[in-house]
């Protein structure tokens, strides 16, 4: 989703440029790519693209990660980050669990309580940043030692082995169900597409819309490029920054709750793996660190991109050391790609300076914090 | 000016001292004086040394303003490999231990290189890089754990005590004392600094920043590798779990000790200081054998309150410089306005 605004009929001149700008795009790259590793995939695995078994859990898992990968993305838009994201999403699904098992909840309130639970402790960790000024990557990091301490603690105390596994009404459809089990008029939809993907979907055009349609996008983006420029445009940047944080912590929590209903249980164990994909998928996505700039389908792509790989690697027989091994090389990779295309399409802009020319944008992403 | 900074750190050091000895203090009662014990001792003193070199790992890292995320997998990296080719593959023990040296040393200045040629920012590169390294960690020694009595002689080293002190514990001091003197005397460490403080000034002043970064993530893979030897001598086995809670501590270290995240500074004593408290933290824990998940939760917000301290107190004193130059300027404007006054009534 570009953000660039321009008035109509420069647009218009300049529509050849934008095409091939669009072509040289991270986003069309990583299209390319997933193109051409689905057909690698295909041709060497006939199999491989069985709907209902690989597919559908396939894109079950893409829908959960790309909502870490947004929560990541949020936090990023604003030049700072969530290490918790992975326990903000356990916060979050084990409320819900609670609501289901304690307090005997139906399933779109407990669904409620786990993303406010989430959207809370997202807020508690922006607040602390805005008012201290301490670096996020701290804050966060402190934060997420602080659940890793507490979650454990809450399920061993108040469930019997660990996890929490009542299961009311809808959350097996929501969780497990494809469009196989809905049926219209005598038709039922294909068994590949998992029902998750409609309400991840409208997560992603609410946030999607949230960055180029409102103005209280824009002023995210504004604080995340610039947070004094921000200050002086009479933006309540702290607002801002905690406001961002509780969403990232609400999506959090909604991809915990997701992948909790996907397993069947709320254990302490979910969110375990969220951390260095939430970073692949945006930063493949072409969302800068530094703030400022976001790429909401970049993050989809990205996210698609990784589990294609891990999806590839297992059908291939890899174990998990040579997932990790991958995923890291890809991240190198690609963001090396990544670094090489932006300083070419620079060069004719600006003269060669001695200082690389991100270095001070990424002392601005660490000390962001300090500045507000 | 002079005078008061060193004071300010004097007095972050005494806390930091106090907060030492009221916790030895208290777990000595508590535990009924066993705490002091022979033993007790000796195990304090040898689990200190891990806390300690990773801190300063991170120290450094910090001190040119990056971070280094993949310390624990470089330590667990180095120590499973001297494992397994002092187990699997017949090589001398010794050889084994200086084998942990050379790969921290090669994985930080993998680090380094990666982060000054593709100019990426070294929280991803030192991500990756960790994803990475502990996916050859687990190749490495899978699910089993290699035990210690294939290294016997240097075992034998990591329960050597000198002068009543476990020797690796008197080793991580000695590499303490070698970084302080490093970044005190060098012109490599002053030059770290400098690059960490403003990158452009010392541009200008014909430092290349591009070589200290290489420098300070090779150093600190080098110190990570130091942990991961002291872990391979000291633990009665080497598994892939070795190195994996060094994260939080790492970072717990220098940031307790007074280190600045945006680079600039260095406090070896302070870093020292602050592992001791991580590891009473941890004692505490055994003594009154709360969950493990307590100790996270513990040093989490312990580094919260110091760093959301630190700050304050960063702020209440440029409120005061600030003040203080209002004053200034209030007196400018106003002195010349009373000369002229002062003339219109002489000249009435």
């Amino acid at each position: 989703m570009s953000n660039e605004t321009s008035p109509a009929g420069a647009a218009k001149r300049r529509q050849g440029i934008d095409f091939k700008r669009y072509l040289t795009s991270p986003q069309f790259f990583l299209v390319l790519i997933i193109v051409v590793l689905v057909g690698i995939i295909g041709s060497a695995k006939p199999n491989a693209f069985n709907g209902a078994f690989v597919i559908a859990p396939l894109l079950t898992s893409v829908a959960i990660f790309t909502i870490v990968g947004l929560a990541q993305m949020m936090v990023l838009s604003i030049g700072q980050m969530n290490i918790a994201v992975g326990n903000m999403a356990a916060f979050g699904a084990m409320f819900t669990g609670l609501a289901f098992d304690l307090w005997k909840m139906p399933f779109i309130a407990g669904l409620l309580v786990g993303l406010v639970a989430g959207a809370l402790i997202g807020a508690l960790t922006g607040w602390i940043i805005a008012k201290t000024g301490v670096n996020s990557f701290i804050v966060t990091l402190a934060m997420s030692f602080a659940l890793l301490g507490l979650i454990p603690t809450v399920y061993t105390t108040l469930s019997p082995g660990s996890a929490f596994t009542a299961k009311p009404e809808g959350m097996e459809f929501l969780g497990r169900g494809t469009f196989l089990d809905v049926c219209m008029a005598g038709y039922c939809g294909p068994a590949a597409i998992p029902v998750m993907v409609v309400p991840v979907l409208l997560v992603v055009l609410l946030v999607g819309g949230l960055y180029s349609k409102t103005k209280l996008g824009r002023e995210i983006l504004l604080t995340g490029a610039n947070i004094k420029a921000a200050e002086l445009s009479a933006i309540p940047t702290n607002k801002r920054v905690v406001l961002v944080h509780a969403i990232s912590g609400a999506l959090a929590a909604f991809a915990g709750i997701l992948l909790a209903t996907s397993t069947g249980s709320f254990t302490p164990a979910i969110g375990n793996e969220f951390m260095l994909q939430s970073f692949l998928g945006p930063i493949l996505g072409g969302t800068l660190l530094a703030g400022g700039y976001i790429s909401v389908t970049g993050t989809f792509l990205g996210i698609t991109l990784a589990l294609l790989i891990r999806r590839g690697l297992e059908l291939f027989g890899a174990g998990i050391e040579m997932l990790n091994v991958f995923l890291g090389l890809i991240l190198l990779v690609a963001l090396s790609a990544e670094r090489i295309r932006t300083v070419r399409r620079r060069k004719p802009a600006e003269l060669p300076s001695e200082t690389p020319p991100d270095q001070p944008a990424d002392r601005q992403a660490l000390s962001s914090g300090a500045t507000a | 000016m002079k005078l008061k900074l060193p004071a300010s750190l004097g007095s972050q050091y005494l806390v930091l001292l106090a907060t030492i000895v009221i916790g030895a203090v208290v777990l000595g009662i508590s535990s009924g004086g066993n705490f002091f014990g022979p033993v007790s001792m000796q195990t304090f003193f040898q689990f200190l040394a891990v806390p300690i070199l990773i801190g300063l790992a991170q120290m450094i890292t910090l001190a040119v303003g990056q971070l280094n995320l993949a310390i624990g997998a470089i330590g667990g990296v180095s120590a499973c490999l001297a494992a397994v080719m002092v187990a699997d593959w017949g090589f001398n023990p010794w050889l084994g231990a200086l084998v942990c040296l050379v790969v921290g040393a090669v994985a930080g200045l993998a680090n380094g290189i990666l982060v000054v040629v593709t100019k990426i920012n070294g929280f991803i590169v030192t991500l990756a890089t960790m994803t990475v390294l502990l996916g050859v960690q687990y190749a490495l020694v899978n699910t089993r754990t290699i035990s210690a009595d294939n290294w016997k002689p240097v075992a034998a080293l990591g329960k050597a005590s000198v002068l009543g002190l476990p020797a690796i514990f008197v080793i991580a001091i000695v590499v303490a004392v070698l970084v302080g003197l490093a970044f005190k005397y060098t012109t490599t460490g002053r030059h770290l600094l400098a690059s960490g403080d403003n990158e452009h000034a010392a541009t200008l002043a014909g430092i290349s920043n591009d070589r200290s970064l290489t420098i300070a993530h090779g150093a600190s893979g080098l110190i990570a590798g130091f942990a991961g030897f002291v872990s391979f001598a000291s633990l009665p086995g080497v598994n892939q779990s070795v190195g994996g809670d060094w994260l939080l501590s790492s970072f717990a270290a220098p940031i307790i000790g007074g280190v600045s995240l945006t680079g600039g500074t260095v406090a070896v004593f302070g870093t020292v200081l602050a592992a001791f408290v991580v590891r009473l933290v941890d004692s505490a824990r055994a003594e009154f054998q709360l969950a493990p998940a307590w100790v996270n939760l513990v040093i989490g917000a312990v580094i919260l309150g110091t760093v959301a301290l630190g700050r304050l107190r960063e702020n209440r004193e440029s409120t005061k410089a600030g003040m203080l130059r209002a004053r200034v300027a209030t007196h400018r404007i106003n002195a010349p306005h009373m000369a002229e006054t002062a003339a219109k009534e002489a000249s009435l």
